[in-house]
């Protein structure tokens, strides 16, 4: 029973349904009031009146006259309408339609609703008494039975209301709750189908587009978004394991078979230092992938500043000049003016230096890397990295900047496989895309910006 | 020098001052904040290596913090496992002269010192610097080896003042990268071997004596004897 009530549904309708009980007790309450004011207050008036017309006549025509009068009218009138009594000083009749003079009614002048006993059974009667000179009295009243129908409807009326309402309320309240427990039932069990590792599990929607099929449909757009993330992680920590295991299985042997071989001292020496090698490119492995955690969480996007994109790339053009010189490359750098952008101009140095690495990498002498850096149409600036080298096969290009995917070109040269994601990763940062095109030969890489990088997630 | 080192994990604390022993320095070595940081405040230091992280109730950004509003000016190096460029300028703004990330070589961490301790050292401005017969004017920017005249690019005029500003010491690529191009970053291929091998070309001609050398494994130096 407890749980019943704190269900949310029933205490929304047992709610409902009190304020319809106070609604009707708002409605009934003047009501009763006025319906009260108007027998008491107005029946009173006319009865007064009555009485005073009555009082006239005794003064006019004495006790005789009162008494044909009343007599006359007792005469005339319908049975019960009007109740007449006219008794001496001591209260035995002198004419009316009362056999005797009530019970009850107090000594003071003035309306009293009483029990009066006309005709045999007690009536629940309005009365006025008038006490007349020479000690006559006078009573002057009406039956409040007439009412008494009118009253026992509204009163069975309002109970009617009322138990309807409760009655209503009450399988309202079952029902809804009923019908909501399912739903939330549902959802619930789905939920935990979900937290016990069945990620694929959706919550139903039906197309009836009521609250819960909207709360239903944003929770699977939700699970999705996750399921995605998951997907992503779970193919990153395959990726990170198995292009970690490769330089770990090679320090592993080579500090194995220094312990089983025991060279000289000279050749220890040698092998420890490729022993550090090793650890230091699981660490180039490490340090790329924080970072790559980094700029996808977003974070850098707060230190933001006004980037002239050109000269970052200029700076980055300089940079590798010589080596471009040393490898007998035509390394050429074009820029349209001034291309601002809201950015991080470290992030953005890096990525362009991630893409001539790249190019550097491919391209064999006497090759050409072209780097230019301008404005689109509509106002994005672009950072594009060409080269004549083997390029990107088309059917690696869409997978190209994932991590650690490498394509059968680049097997064989160094790197670690992240160079493009972080390009890429760093594009997103700043709202806008990495595209990888042909350059018939070689590749065309470009980083599209747009002017505001908020649009970005 | 003098060195302190706080470090609370042990076998990085003994293989940094085993490692500054045998490089000819004196080190103190404590193991928590509470004592690196009455070492620091009562004893004079040339350099002081300083963990990010330590256990109880001081952190080495804390001591830091302390010794700087004490008035303390030695220089110190971060030590960190941190390596987001956040956490590089929360330790450089408060107090850290250098940052560097674990695990790190240890020829990495001698250099820097090395740089750290001299540029406390000969923080002056000076006019000109000189190394053997190669001098730099660094008001008008002339260079010359012998009566011979230099015509070096500004990149390699940078590169040339920063070597020479730390003539005698081991100065390793990371830092090169660092201080002269602003690159927090590893480019992949042997981009900063290269532009020491055309500035090498420049001021030593095969006539003359070698005066920048190769490291192996650390770095290149600029020595005034051979």
């Amino acid at each position: 029973m407890n749980r019943f009530i704190r269900s949310s549904a029933v205490s929304w309708a047992l709610g409902y349904v009190l304020l319809g009980l106070a609604a009707l007790v708002a409605f009934a309450v003047p009501l009763w009031y006025a319906w009260n004011v108007t027998i008491f207050a107005g029946r009173e008036e006319i009865l007064r009146n009555d009485a005073q017309r009555l009082t006239d006549v005794f003064a006019h025509e004495g006790v005789a006259g009162l008494t044909a009068h009343i007599n006359a009218r007792v005469g005339m009138q319908i049975a019960g309408e009007r109740t007449l009594l006219l008794t001496d000083a001591n209260y035995r009749r002198l004419a009316g339609n009362l056999a005797a003079w009530p019970q009850g009614i107090p000594e003071t002048p003035g309306g009293h609703a009483v029990m009066a006993d006309l005709a045999g059974q007690p009536t629940h009667t309005l009365l006025v008494q008038t006490t007349l000179a020479g000690g006559y009295h006078l009573l002057v009243g009406r039956s409040l039975s007439l009412f008494l129908p009118l009253e026992r409807r509204f009163t069975w009326g309002l109970l009617a209301a009322v138990t309807l309402l409760s009655v209503a309320g009450a399988a309202g309240a079952i029902l809804l709750r009923r019908r909501l427990l399912a739903r939330v039932e549902r959802i619930r069990q789905t939920v935990s189908a979900i937290m016990q590792g069945d990620l694929r599990q959706r919550l139903p929607a039906a197309r009836s587009g009521d609250e819960f099929d909207t709360l239903s449909r944003t929770l699977n757009g939700m699970l999705d978004h996750i399921e995605f993330l998951i997907h992503g992680i779970s193919n990153v920590s395959n990726s990170i394991a198995h292009d970690l295991r490769t330089p770990l299985a090679e320090l592993r042997s080579r500090l194995e078979e220094l312990v089983l071989t025991r060279p000289p001292p000279a050749e220890t020496f040698a092998e420890i230092d490729a022993a550090v090698s090793d650890v230091d490119r699981v660490m180039r492995i490490f340090n790329a992938l924080l970072r790559l955690a980094e700029i996808d969480s977003g974070a850098r996007r707060s230190g933001f500043v006004r980037v002239d994109a050109a000269a970052v790339a200029a700076e980055v053009v300089e940079f590798y000049e010589p080596a471009a010189e040393q490898k007998g490359v035509v390394f050429s750098f074009q820029a349209d003016g001034e291309a601002a952008v809201a950015g991080d101009p470290v992030l953005l140095a890096q990525a362009v230096s991630n893409l001539i690495d790249n190019s550097l990498k491919s391209v064999s002498a006497p090759g050409a890397i072209s780097v230019r850096v301008g404005r689109r149409a509509d106002g994005a600036v672009e950072i594009a990295v060409a080269d004549d080298g083997p390029g990107i096969a088309d059917v690696d290009k869409p997978r190209a900047a994932e991590r650690f995917f490498r394509g059968d070109a680049s097997r064989g040269s160094p790197g670690v496989g992240l160079g493009l994601s972080i390009v890429e990763a760093v594009a997103k940062l700043h709202g806008g895309v990495l595209q990888l095109l042909d350059n018939h030969p070689g590749l065309l890489a470009q980083m599209v910006l747009p002017l505001s990088a908020r649009t970005g997630r | 020098m003098k060195i302190l080192v706080v470090e609370d994990n042990e076998r990085v604390a003994r293989f940094v001052t085993r490692g500054l022993r045998e490089a000819g320095h004196t080190v103190e070595h404590a193991g928590n904040g509470r004592d690196g940081l009455f070492l620091a405040a009562s004893e004079p230091h040339d350099v002081i290596v300083m963990d990010r992280m330590l256990p109880g109730d001081i952190d080495g950004l804390a001591i830091i913090e302390a010794l700087r509003k004490a008035g303390n000016r030695t220089p110190i190096l971060i030590l960190s496992a941190l390596n987001d460029v956040d956490e590089r300028i929360r330790g450089l703004r408060g107090g850290g002269d250098d940052y560097l990330t674990k695990p790190f070589a240890f020829g990495e961490l001698l250099a820097r010192l090395d740089a750290l301790a001299r540029r406390s050292v000969d923080r002056g401005a000076e006019r000109t610097l000189q190394v053997a017969d190669l001098r730099m004017d660094l008001l008008s920017r002339r260079v010359t080896r012998g009566s011979r005249a230099l015509a070096l690019q500004p990149r390699e005029f940078k590169l040339l003042e920063y070597l020479m500003r730390h003539a005698n010491q081991v100065v390793t690529r990371t830092m090169l990268l660092e201080a002269v191009w602003d690159y927090n970053f590893d480019p992949q291929t042997n981009v900063v071997d290269v532009h020491i091998s055309k500035l090498r070309q420049k001021i030593e001609l095969d006539s003359e004596p070698a005066l920048l050398r190769t490291v192996r494994n650390a770095g290149y130096m600029m020595c005034d004897h051979e």
